[in-house]
């Protein structure tokens, strides 16, 4: 039935029986081989597909199992190197702020004041300077305590360590510590200006260089002129107070019986007004730069 | 079914690239052993740097507390130090066995409200028989500046290269400030009508009225000065403000002498007590007569140190 509808539905007939059979052969194997088809993709494509399906599961049991080791290799490193590094910033910053601290408290001496902590209390120490130059320093070891003492120090004896203490070491440290501060420095001042004019003005020098230790009482016969005619001079200078390194009272004198000269009075005036004003060794310094003409520049 | 054995091919492929990955390590140049070794080793480093940093620790702790003590005891505080060593020693001077050494030194911190900056040079020049140090330049620069006084002092420090003068001057001064503020604001909490200050009590005025009395003020100017040694003065006047009419009726020339008079008080009574007579004396009921006078100065003789 099929056949002679597909015949009729053909349309033209094309030859005669033996085409008809051909097409009709040709049309059975097409037809076979539609059957078969299927069947063997269908064969094929289930294998391919339980093939794609198990390779997916193989695929997502190795993910997994990746992703574990990944991560626990990964929490291993975490709790190892993180530690390491922090370890290795920690202490390198450590050195450095102790370095730093140590710098600082070396610092301290520059300032004047400076101290050691001693199982007492404090150790300090003050530095004193001239004109730039260092000079020496002194001691005080305080024990802290109320009330506060000092156990021992290397102040020299003329300066009036009980009298700054009783004022002020119980109420206020830091004035007591600046206050002796003031007198060290100037008692060294004093002291240098008057140890240099005796090493290096010598010459200037008509006799010995009299001083007392705390430096603040100096009398000496000098000449403007080591070898001039300018006449032997008596300078006294007093310092009364011990925070200066500058006199406050001088005098100075001809010892000569003649009386002066209105140039020599004249000299006399402004070589007073000069130690009232400058350190005594740059006085000398002048004069040895000078000469006997005085520059009246250095009397204003 | 192409797009199928597409599908397959790439599976195949990825499986193989996991199988590969779960043998080798993830991290670069690392595999498990050398892990567990790594880890080892920093375990042992650990106890021995942990015992490094306590020492370091427990010693820096004890360090800083010694510069927090020094900070109290001078109220001076350093916060950086740098410094750089040159060696100038020549040959000639080796052979004399003489050296020479320049030190470039920098500081910096704050003494209270001022801070500073401080860079100087240090000449050391040692020979057979002694040392001598000798600082070669000065620079400082100081905050805040507003007080005016402290430039001055600032140029002659340097000139003189005075570093211990400058602090021990700075001391001083700060001191100074300090007991003038609370001076001032005392009075001001006692007398609040009566005490009048411009600028706070940081200013170096403080004035003096009467809110019934309009036109009548006295004026305190409290300066604090250092002269060419270094030595901080504290310098108080006394300036009067009177109305004409006021002037006309004083027979005993009260006020003209007013600015002496404040002069002998503080010698006298001191500051406080000098400050504190003259306030109350502006409040009694007498009508205060006075005239606009020169204000006078008390002079250079050293006043005692502030109370603490």
């Amino acid at each position: 039935m099929e056949l002679a509808n597909t015949l009729s539905q053909d349309g033209e007939s094309r030859g005669g029986v033996l085409a008809h059979l051909e097409r009709l052969e040709t049309q059975v194997s097409r037809s076979r081989k539609k059957m078969e088809e299927p069947q063997s993709a269908q064969a094929e494509e289930s294998a391919l597909g339980t093939r794609i399906h198990e390779l997916r599961r193989l695929r997502d049991k190795l993910r997994a199992e990746v992703k574990q080791h990944q991560a626990s290799v990964k929490a291993s490193t975490t709790n190892v190197e993180p530690d390491q590094t922090l370890e290795i910033t920690e202490q390198e910053s450590l050195k450095r702020k102790w370095e730093n601290v140590k710098a600082i408290l070396q610092a301290y001496r520059f300032t004047g004041i400076s101290g050691k902590l001693t199982s007492r209390g404090v150790c300090v120490c003050i530095s004193t300077a001239f004109e730039g130059n260092l000079l020496d320093s002194y001691f005080v070891d305080l024990v802290m305590r109320k009330p506060l003492q000092i156990h021992h120090h290397s102040i020299p004896v003329f300066i009036p360590l009980e009298e700054i203490s009783a004022k002020y070491l119980q109420t206020n440290i830091q004035h007591f510590l600046f206050t002796l501060c003031e007198y060290l420095n100037a008692y060294s001042g004093r002291k240098y200006q008057a140890d240099r004019l005796q090493s290096d003005f010598e010459a200037f020098l008509a006799g010995p260089l009299q001083r007392n230790s705390l430096c603040n009482l100096l009398s000496f016969t000098y000449k403007a002129e080591p070898e001039g005619q300018s006449f032997p001079f008596c300078a006294r200078l007093l310092y009364k107070d011990l925070t200066t390194t500058l006199p406050t009272d001088v005098t100075v004198t001809y010892q000569g019986t003649d009386a002066l000269s209105t140039t020599q009075e004249e000299q006399r005036a402004a070589h007073e007004n000069l130690f009232f004003t400058k350190p005594l060794h740059q006085v000398f310094t002048s004069f040895a730069r000078k000469g006997d003409k005085l520059d009246m520049s250095l009397v204003s | 079914m192409d797009s199928q054995l597409v599908e397959a091919r790439a599976l195949e492929a990825e499986i193989t690239a996991l199988r590969r990955a779960c043998v080798e390590p993830p991290a670069p140049g690392e595999d498990t052993s050398r892990v567990r070794k790594s880890f080892r080793e920093t375990y042992q480093a650990d106890s021995e740097g942990w015992e490094l940093s306590k020492d370091l620790r427990s010693h820096l702790g004890h360090l800083e507390s010694e510069i927090q003590f020094l900070s109290t005891l001078t109220g001076i505080s350093i916060r950086h130090y740098s410094k750089k060593t040159e060696d100038l020693t020549s040959t000639e001077m080796t052979e004399k066995s003489i050296k020479k050494v320049l030190q470039r030194h920098r500081l910096s911190g704050n003494c209270h409200m001022i801070t500073f900056q401080l860079e100087f040079q240090l000449l050391e020049i040692q020979n057979e028989e002694s040392l001598s140090s000798v600082i070669t330049d000065l620079s400082i620069i100081m905050e805040p500046t507003e007080y005016s006084e402290l430039s001055e002092f600032v140029s002659r420090a340097e000139e003189r290269r005075d570093l211990f003068m400058f602090f021990r001057s700075l001391h001083f001064f700060v001191e100074w400030c300090e007991y003038r503020k609370r001076t001032f604001k005392r009075f001001k909490e006692k007398y609040p009508e009566a005490v009048h200050l411009s600028e706070g009590a940081s200013s170096s005025c403080m004035g003096i009225r009467n809110p019934s009395r309009p036109g009548f003020e006295l004026v305190i100017v409290w300066r604090i000065q250092i002269d060419e040694e270094g030595k901080v003065l504290p310098k108080l006047d006394l300036l009067t403000k009177v109305p004409l009419q006021a002037l006309e009726l004083d027979k005993n020339g009260v006020i003209e002498t007013a600015p002496l008079s404040f002069r002998t008080l503080l010698g006298v009574l001191g500051i406080e007590a000098t400050l504190e007579s003259l306030i109350k004396s502006l409040h009694t009921e007498r009508v205060m007569v006075f005239r606009q006078s020169r204000p006078a100065r008390t002079g250079n003789r050293r006043l005692p140190s502030p109370p603490p």
